[in-house]
């Protein structure tokens, strides 16, 4: 549970806000001209980084305006809100360094964890 | 022929959605709970720069411009939901003409207005211990100094979403007034949540609806 600071309303609880995917995705506008994968590329994949990640939010409960933000995906810290149209800020964060020293690929959570020789196998 | 279409929507075929439930009170007036039904609800999405004066013009208030506020002109009275989004709440069955003159001022403005009256009912809590009641199902901060007369949010209270609005003061007199608009199809979860919430102040348990049996403390 952590506050999200919603650019309208203020700081509202977690639970009244929903996740929407990657922020700064453009629709093509030239559609009759891309193929099944550059489609494919538009609708299904994320850049999904381990640290800085720029993604959509909206504020379900209160205003349920969509807006930006930047957050470190490794430990969760939320560097910047901002309202959709406006530039991405420009912001510096530690590197996502875990105290288990994780590879620096996926969200950091057990269901992609890289497994080392001998992990998990009792 | 009009006649005959009157009587079908007058309120002998309507029925609120907590009609079940009796207002209840708490030790003399720590707490109160009571339906407000039928209240004229109406949802106004424009840009508040462009519709002010449509507005002002019908209803006689300016449109809330701070985020979670409202403004309030007699009976009616403008709720701040988002930066485009407004509740015009106002008295039972009165909305009708509200939205017929609202809709002519705004004529030829870009802007949607929609009546919600039936969708939403609203629960009214009263009494000094109202807030704690309303504190045990929410993360909205309900400090007084961060929650008071005339504010508005929308927030989950339980598992349900609700806009929370304190029409009066807590220095009023019987304690601040609270309206919680919920969708009809929870708003009797909600009421039982908020009974349960206001029992350790002598919220008395409601007596069981036909067809429901519940197990008695021993
Ligand atoms: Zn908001």
């Amino acid at each position: 549970m952590f506050l999200i600071t919603c650019p309208y309303c203020g700081p509202r609880d977690q639970s009244e806000f929903s996740n929407a995917g990657e922020a700064h995705i453009a629709r093509p506008t030239n559609g009759e001209e891309l193929s099944d994968e550059q489609w494919a590329d538009f609708v299904f994949l994320r850049t999904n980084p381990k640290g800085l990640f720029a993604e959509r939010w909206v504020h379900t409960a209160g205003c349920r305006r969509f807006f930006n933000m930047l957050r470190n995906t490794a430990t969760d810290e939320i560097l910047a809100v901002y309202r959709i149209g406006e530039p991405r800020p420009q912001v510096t964060t530690a590197g996502p360094v875990t105290p288990s020293g994780e590879a620096p690929i996926g969200s950091g959570n057990d269901a992609v964890k890289v497994m080392r020789p001998g992990e998990g196998t009792e | 022929m009009s006649e005959a279409l009157s009587a079908v929507t007058s309120d002998s075929r309507r029925r609120a959605p907590l009609a079940h439930r009796t207002a209840i009170k708490a030790m003399e007036g720590a707490a109160s709970m009571a339906e407000r039904a039928f209240l004229g609800k109406l949802v106004l999405r424009v840009d508040p720069a462009a519709g002010d004066a449509a507005v002002t013009g019908i209803i006689g208030v300016s449109l809330p411009t701070r985020a979670c506020t409202s403004t309030r002109q007699g009976e009616t009275a403008i709720l701040w939901i988002g930066p485009d989004e407004f509740w015009i709440i106002t008295a039972p069955d009165a909305q009708t003409s509200l939205l017929a003159g609202l809709a002519e001022a705004m004529a030829g403005l870009r802007h949607q207005l929609v009546d919600v009256s039936s969708y939403y009912t609203a629960i009214e809590l009263a009494g000094p211990r109202a807030r704690d009641m309303l504190m045990k199902l929410t993360t909205l901060d309900l400090h007084p100094r961060a929650f008071g007369a005339g504010q508005v949010a929308g927030s989950m209270f339980g598992r349900t979403q609700a806009v929370l609005w304190q029409v009066e003061a807590d220095e009023a007199e019987g304690g601040p007034l609270f309206r919680l608009f919920v969708r009809r199809s929870t708003a009797d979860y909600l009421w039982c949540l908020l009974a349960e919430a206001g029992r350790e102040w002598g919220m008395p348990r409601q007596a069981p609806l036909a067809g429901e049996t519940w197990q008695l403390e021993r």
